[in-house]
This record gives C-alpha cells, sequence and structure tokens, in this order.
C-alpha cells in the first residue's frame, strides 16, 4: 500500500469518534524544582478521536506527553487507561498496554537499520519472522518500505519523522501521541502525513497530537486544548478555540513558526 | 502484479556472518593437527577465547563494562574444586560430586548473583555497574582468602576426577576439546542473540534507554538478562580454567588483571562484532607467547601499548577495521 498522495486538507473531521474514554487525565500538574510546567490539565481521548494540542513554545505540551506516557513523574492528577489507573505505570508497561509515542527531537536507534529500528518495536507483538514481516509492513504503511536496509542515521527530517510514526505504529497501539510530527515537512510532506493520521483515526486509533501549524490542528482535531504557560488557556471545537482572544494573544504575542 | 515481480524484501533476522565462525572453529579444530606440542597454550587461549566471547553478552551486547568478571570464574572454579574434593565437599550431599554436577551448580550461583547484583545496580544509570564490579569482586576474593572453605590464601587443589564422557579430564589432548565446545557453545549463543529480540533490545537499550522504553523495553530486566547468561558462561569457563590449572590461589585467579585481561581481550578483538573478543582472545595469547621470549613478563606493557593503539586507531576494536559500513553488533553481518 502506498500514501493517499495530495489528499486536500478539508475544514472538517471526516470522521465520528464514538464509545466511553480510552485515556482520561484528570488534574495533571507536572513541577520541576520550582516551575510548574504543567497546571492542572484536564483531558479525555475516545478511540477514533484526534485531540489537537497546541500553545505557544514552552506551554508544556511536552511535558504534559511526558506526563502522560509515563517520562516524568506527574506531581499531581491521575492518568487511566482502559479503566485501569497509570498513575505510577513506568512508559514500558504504558507500551505494553497500548499507549505509543513519538519524540519533538526523533530518536532512531542510528546504528541500527531502518527496518531493524521498527523491528525493535514489532518484537512487543509478533516474534521471529512475523516480526520482521510486520515491521516491513508498517514502513510499507508510512511509505518507508524502500528505505528499509538503509542505516537510520542516513534518513532526511521528513524520514526521520516517518521513521518516529513507523517505531510508533508498530507497538500496534490503541492511543497515539504525535509530538509535532508535521512542524518542519515542506508542504507535501505535510499533506501525506496529514492523510495518514486521518487514515488512522478512521481505524480506531484515539490520537493527541501536538502542533504549532494551526491549519494542521484545525483539519484534523475532533477536539483542541490551548495551553500556555503550563495552564489550560482555552479548549473545545477548534475554530471556536481558534477565535478565542485569549488564544490569540498567546499566539500574537508569541514569536511562532 | 505477480510475486516474481516484487521485489525481495530485506532481511533484519539474520545470524550475522557465520562465516567467520566457522573459520574460526576450523582454525581451532587443526590446530591440534599442527602443534601437538603446545597443548598447554592452546587450551589457556581457547578457555580465554570463550570467556571473552561471555564477557561481551554483557560488556557489547548490553554495554556495560564488567571488572569483575574474575569473580565469576572464581566462583565456577571454586564450586567445582570444592564439591569434587572428599574432604572439601558439605556433608550433606554425601561425598564428592563429578566435576559437571559441580560445574552446573556454579553456574547456577554465578546466575543468582548476577540476578540480585544486576537488579541492583542496574537501576541506577551511568558507571555504578562497572564501579560494583571491581567492589563484588574484591569482596569475594576477601572471602576466599580468609575462609578455610576456600584453602584460604594457599588456594585448591584439583582432586582425582571421574572420567567425563570416557575423556581423562587431566589430558591436555581432551581439555583442549572441552574448550573448543566452550567456545563454540558461546558462539552460538551470540550468534542466537544476534537474531532474537533480545538481542535486537539489547541494542536498543544501549543507544537510547528512553527510546527503548518508549517501544515498551524494560532496559533493566534485559540488562539483568544478557548479565546472567554472561554469568553462566563465564562460571562454565572457570569450571574448565580450574580443571585446566589443577590448583589455583585467590592471588592468581581472583585479582583485578585477570578481570581487565578478559574485558580487554573482547575490547581490542572488537565488541562490535560476533567473534571479535574470541579472535582479541587469540591474538593477544600469540602476541604474549611471542614476546615473552623477547621480553620476560611484558604482557602488561603489551597490553597498555594495545590498548592506547586501539582507542587511538581502532576504536571498534581489530576486527572493526575489517568490516567497512557495518561497525556495530546490529548491523554487522
Ligand atoms: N526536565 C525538565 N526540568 C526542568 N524544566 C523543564 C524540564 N522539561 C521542561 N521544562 C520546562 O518546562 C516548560 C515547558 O516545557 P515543554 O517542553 O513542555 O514545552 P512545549 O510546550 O513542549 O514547548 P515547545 O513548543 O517548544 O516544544 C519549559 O519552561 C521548560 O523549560
Ligand atoms: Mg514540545
Amino acid at each position: 500500500m502506498t500514501l493517499p498522495s495530495l489528499t486536500p486538507l478539508t475544514s472538517e473531521p471526516v470522521h465520528a469518534p464514538s464509545g466511553p474514554p480510552l485515556l482520561e487525565a484528570s488534574g495533571i500538574t507536572v513541577r520541576f524544582g520550582g516551575v510548574t510546567a504543567v497546571k492542572n490539565i484536564s483531558l479525555a481521548v475516545r478511540p477514533g478521536e484526534i485531540l489537537g494540542l497546541i500553545g505557544p513554545n514552552g506551554a508544556g505540551k511536552t511535558t504534559l506527553f511526558n506526563a502522560l506516557t509515563g517520562f516524568v513523574r506527574a506531581s499531581e492528577g491521575r492518568v487511566t487507561f482502559d479503566g485501569r489507573d497509570i498513575t505510577h505505570a513506568q512508559p514500558q508497561v504504558r507500551a505494553k498496554m497500548g499507549m505509543a509515542r513519538t519524540f519533538q527531537v526523533e530518536r532512531p536507534f542510528e546504528d541500527l537499520s531502518v527496518l531493524e529500528n521498527v523491528l525493535v518495536a514489532a518484537f512487543l507483538k509478533h516474534r521471529g519472522r512475523a516480526a520482521e514481516n510486520h515491521a516491513y509492513d508498517v514502513l510499507e504503511r508510512v511509505g518507508l518500505a524502500d528505505r528499509a536496509a538503509q542505516p537510520a542515521s542516513q534518513l532526511n527530517l521528513a524520514r526521520r519523522r516517518r521513521l518516529e510514526l513507523a517505531k510508533a505504529l508498530a507497538l500496534e497501539p490503541r492511543v497515539l501521541f504525535l509530538d509535532e510530527s508535521i512542524a518542519g515537512l515542506n508542504p507535501p510532506g505535510q499533506q501525506e502525513m496529514v492523510a495518514l493520521i486521518r487514515t488512522l483515526a478512521q481505524s480506531g486509533l484515539g490520537i493527541v497530537m501536538v502542533e504549532h501549524i494551526m491549519h494542521v490542528i484545525m483539519s484534523l482535531s475532533d477536539h483542541v486544548i490551548c495551553m500556555a504557560f503550563g495552564e489550560l488557556l482555552a479548549e473545545g471545537d477548534p475554530h471556536d478555540v481558534a477565535a478565542h482572544p485569549d488564544v490569540i494573544r498567546a499566539y500574537l504575542g508569541d514569536d511562532h513558526d | 502484479m505477480t510475486a516474481s515481480v516484487t521485489p525481495a524484501r530485506p532481511r533484519a533476522l539474520t545470524f550475522g556472518n557465520v562465516w567467520i565462525s566457522l573459520a574460526l572453529i576450523a582454525v581451532m579444530a587443526v590446530y591440534p593437527l599442527l602443534f601437538g606440542k603446545s597443548m598447554n597454550f592452546g587450551v589457556s587461549t581457547l578457555i580465554f577465547a570463550g570467556l571473552a566471547m561471555s564477557w561481551n553478552l554483557l560488556g557489547g551486547w548490553a554495554g556495560q563494562t564488567s571488572l569483575g568478571h574474575a569473580a565469576l570464574l572464581g566462583i565456577g572454579a571454586y564450586t567445582m574444586t570444592i564439591l569434587a574434593t572428599p574432604e572439601r565437599v558439605p556433608a550433606f550431599l554425601g561425598g564428592p560430586l563429578a566435576p559437571w554436577w559441580g560445574a552446573l551448580i556454579g553456574m547456577a550461583l554465578a546466575a543468582l548473583l548476577a540476578l540480585v547484583w544486576g537488579s541492583l545496580t542496574f537501576r541506577l544509570r551511568g558507571s555504578y555497574f562497572t564501579l560494583s564490579t571491581i567492589a563484588v569482586a574484591l569482596v569475594i576474593r576477601l572471602v576466599a582468602i580468609n575462609s578455610d572453605w576456600t584453602g584460604g590464601s594457599e588456594g585448591l587443589f584439583m582432586p582425582e576426577l571421574p572420567r567425563f564422557l570416557g575423556l581423562d579430564l587431566f589430558d591436555r589432548q581432551a581439555e583442549y576439546w572441552l574448550a573448543f565446545a566452550f567456545v563454540i557453545l558461546t558462539l552460538i549463543i551470540t550468534h542466537a542473540v544476534r537474531r532474537s529480540r533480545l538481542g535486537y533490545a539489547l541494542q536498543a537499550v544501549r543507544e537510547d534507554e528512553d527510546g527503548a522504553r518508549a517501544l515498551g523495553i524494560d532496559p533493566t530486566r534485559m540488562k539483568v538478562i544478557a548479565f546472567v547468561i554472561s554469568a553462566v558462561l563465564t562460571a562454565l569457563g572457570g569450571s574448565l580454567y580450574a580443571i585446566y590449572l589443577q590448583a589455583f590461589e585467590p592471588h592468581t585467579l581472583l585479582e583485578l588483571p585477570i578481570s581487565v585481561q578478559i574485558a580487554l581481550m573482547a575490547i581490542i578483538g572488537g565488541r562490535g562484532s560476533i567473534q571479535g573478543p574470541a579472535i582479541g582472545a587469540i591474538l593477544l595469547a600469540v602476541f604474549g607467547e611471542v614476546f615473552r621470549t623477547v621480553f620476560a613478563n611484558a604482557n602488561l606493557l603489551i597490553y597498555g601499548v594495545l590498548i592506547l593503539a586501539v582507542t587511538l586507531y581502532a576504536p571498534d576494536g581489530i576486527t572493526g577495521l575489517f568490516t567497512r559500513g557495518g561497525r556495530k553488533l546490529g548491523t554487522a553481518r
């Protein structure tokens, strides 16, 4: 399978998320010493739902991601996944339960080939040849199959982003966290990524994505949360959030890309 | 589109370069025919080749440098010898144990030690593990020197041993083939790790622990598994070494230089390659033998020079010089 190329960006989400929330976070606060990076944020993600997270640089988006995926300890608050309390679970335990993330600064295993990078993740649910085949299938899905044998260290930025996504998808997660997977790509690359993310949501995956590019967030998200200085600024329907005076002020006062 | 048009998928799951291993095995197999008079050298070289391979499962694959493998070697040697000696074997065992049972018990003890030791130290990041290996080896050496049941500072003598599979264990020829089997075992295990989930998980952990955790891998658990395998094989090598030595004392068997020697053989040979450690052990042994006749006791000097040369000119070890693209274990074909 190849990527649906150049799908025009429609202005409305094309799918309807359903069912009870898969992931729920309530009152998440993260402090680093005296700095409060995230302050009392709550959110919920249903299967098939895309939750957009926006906010100026340093707003605490990545830190919130880290708290949800277990890479930093939340000072306050509670996270449940599929009804189970995972507030204190290790990242690898959350990954096994069905939570996958990408890193804002991509981190491929540079010594391994592209296929081997994905294989490391494919081993979570498969063994032997089945894992290898699964890894290759995922590479086909993200359009990296032709690079399978290449060392991961040789990939350019756009392909490193796709590799990040491939590794996360190879875990066969139920919720996917994407930390700026689109920013920095050229327009065709952006559109391919947008189309892929939409396909993933349609297949029932819950997605939480951080993105600076407004029109991307607007076109993809079912629900948007805007943060600034760790706090919730506005939340709701993408267009309402974009039109919110506080959000406009936060973005105008910030030299974002 | 027909299947024949579909380009072949690249493979990641391979055993690595099996040919180098087969060549190595062939060299080891013909050695007794060519150098039948130098069997002492052959046996000790092969034992250290196997020990360096065992070390590398932890030092190369898991990226955890141990400078205390002499302790694990000692556990294998002491356990087997004590249990085989009628005057030393604990009374409840009702008599001396055959060396193979003693070796297995030594391996079990080494596994248990590695399990506890690794679980405690791998949680800490950085060089804590390496420091702990020096400390644990020191403690074990002190226990061996100061206890009666270990023979104190005098050490132990190997008692009469029963025949093993019809082999006289004090015959150098028999010992050679046992050491040969030991090296092959470590090679097979390393090839198997290369192809396994464990091998890939270890490489991921070695490069980026958080990146690995995001993919559902528990770094501590993977390192502990590598350590246990390494410890079990090292203890087995220790039992063999004890038979070869016939008498040993803590000052020779449990000292830091033994640990350093095992580590250096692997590092100089190339911890990024499957067979590198064995090749390193063989090259160092040959070097030592050649230069021993030129200037006695110059081993340390040679090691020093080699370490400098390797770190300056071949940071991936000697085998790293011969692999162009694939420097590391994962891409080593
Ligand atoms: N480990 C840490 N220790 C101390 N402070 C931290 C740590 N991680 C993040 N911070 C601080 O927390 C705040 C939020 O950072 P975070 O990376 O979450 O922002 P962000 O919204 O992802 O920004 P960007 O859009 O630039 O990626 C920043 O002030 C940052 O300096
Ligand atoms: Mg960020």
